[in-house]
């Protein structure tokens, strides 16, 4: 049956056809931005049962994904208002590593760059970053050792280009946690992706 | 090395010992992403990297990693990033759910 058939009679859409259009798709989206796969699953199932309850009201102005992936945002912003409730910052160590090492120096230098783990020149673009599959795989590994909240407060900055306002007030921190968090998530992960993709060749 | 470049490379390490050192100037780099920075912090910065590569090159990274990510969101509309789907016991258990609300 087309999209605009079943919507004409108003049927609601089979669970089986649903999850295979639209399941994948709303866990990767999910997962991504939570980091945590049990969440993330229960986020899909939230938009779901969302999705039916209010099916009648889906008129089709745009395509289904659209529509399910705009409450699956409000279920993630959810889950995150649940968290800062729940488990409230902590204390230093809570934002991530301070990776000293890089700065540790003992020609009399210290506080700049270790060579070990200075920045080199990378020979890529955005665009051609973002073809290479591989990339995500590297950039999703490297950015797992970092404390949940400090992963999301970086992917909500730097994917979901929300302000700082918005970010401190989903994740329930004050602006000065945030920017060490991102600092710290920024340190961190370029230099994961300079050992792991940068120097590599492909 | 001519007289000249000679004097520059003085000039450069003697700056670099009287700036705030890199350790410093990575959260700066870091922060001129997120807010204005202020005027004494704008000229230590742009003399920091007038003498050190390095800091040169960390900004970039920073600037290719949001980017690309910005980028990719956009793009990830028709394709998210490659990562593994839904596990088959996941996905039996919210058809379940799913069925169960229908009725």
């Amino acid at each position: 049956m087309s999209e605009v058939q079943r919507k004409a009679s108003k049927q609601l859409p089979d669970a089986g056809v649903w999850l295979d259009q639209h399941g994948d798709y709303l866990f990767k989206y999910a997962s991504f931005r939570l980091r945590d796969p049990a969440a993330a699953e229960d986020a899909v199932q939230e938009t779901f049962l969302a999705a039916l309850k209010a099916y009648e009201r889906f008129e089709g102005r745009g395509s289904e994904r659209t529509w399910l992936v705009g409450i699956l945002k409000h279920k993630i912003t959810d889950h995150f208002r649940r968290i800062a409730r729940e488990a409230p910052m902590g204390q230093e160590g809570d934002e991530g590593p301070e990776h000293a090492e890089f700065f540790t120096r003992t020609d009399g230098w210290d506080d700049h760059w270790n060579n070990e783990y200075a920045p080199t020149e990378w020979h890529a673009t955005p665009s051609q970053l973002v073809e290479q599959g591989d990339f995500w795989r590297v950039f999703h590994d490297c950015l797992s050792p970092l404390p949940q909240r400090t992963a999301s407060a970086f992917t909500l900055r730097e994917i979901d280009g929300l302000s700082s306002a918005e970010i401190c007030e989903l994740l329930g921190i004050r602006l000065n946690n945030l920017w060490v968090m991102l600092h710290r998530a920024r340190l961190h992960l370029r230099n994961c992706l300079q050992l792991n993709w940068f120097g590599q060749k492909h | 090395m001519g007289w000249y470049d000679k004097l520059k490379h003085s000039v450069r390490f003697w700056l670099l010992r009287r700036l705030p050192p890199c350790k410093e100037t990575v959260v700066v780099i870091s922060q001129s992403l997120e807010r204005p920075l202020s005027m004494r912090e704008r000229v230590l910065l742009k003399v920091h990297l007038w003498v050190c590569m390095w800091c040169v090159w960390y900004l970039e990274h920073l600037q290719v990693i949001r980017r690309t990510m910005r980028e990719s969101a956009a793009e990830s509309e028709l394709d998210p990033p490659s990562a593994p789907g839904l596990s088959p016991e996941a996905r039996e258990r919210i058809k379940q759910r799913i069925v169960a609300n229908k009725q």
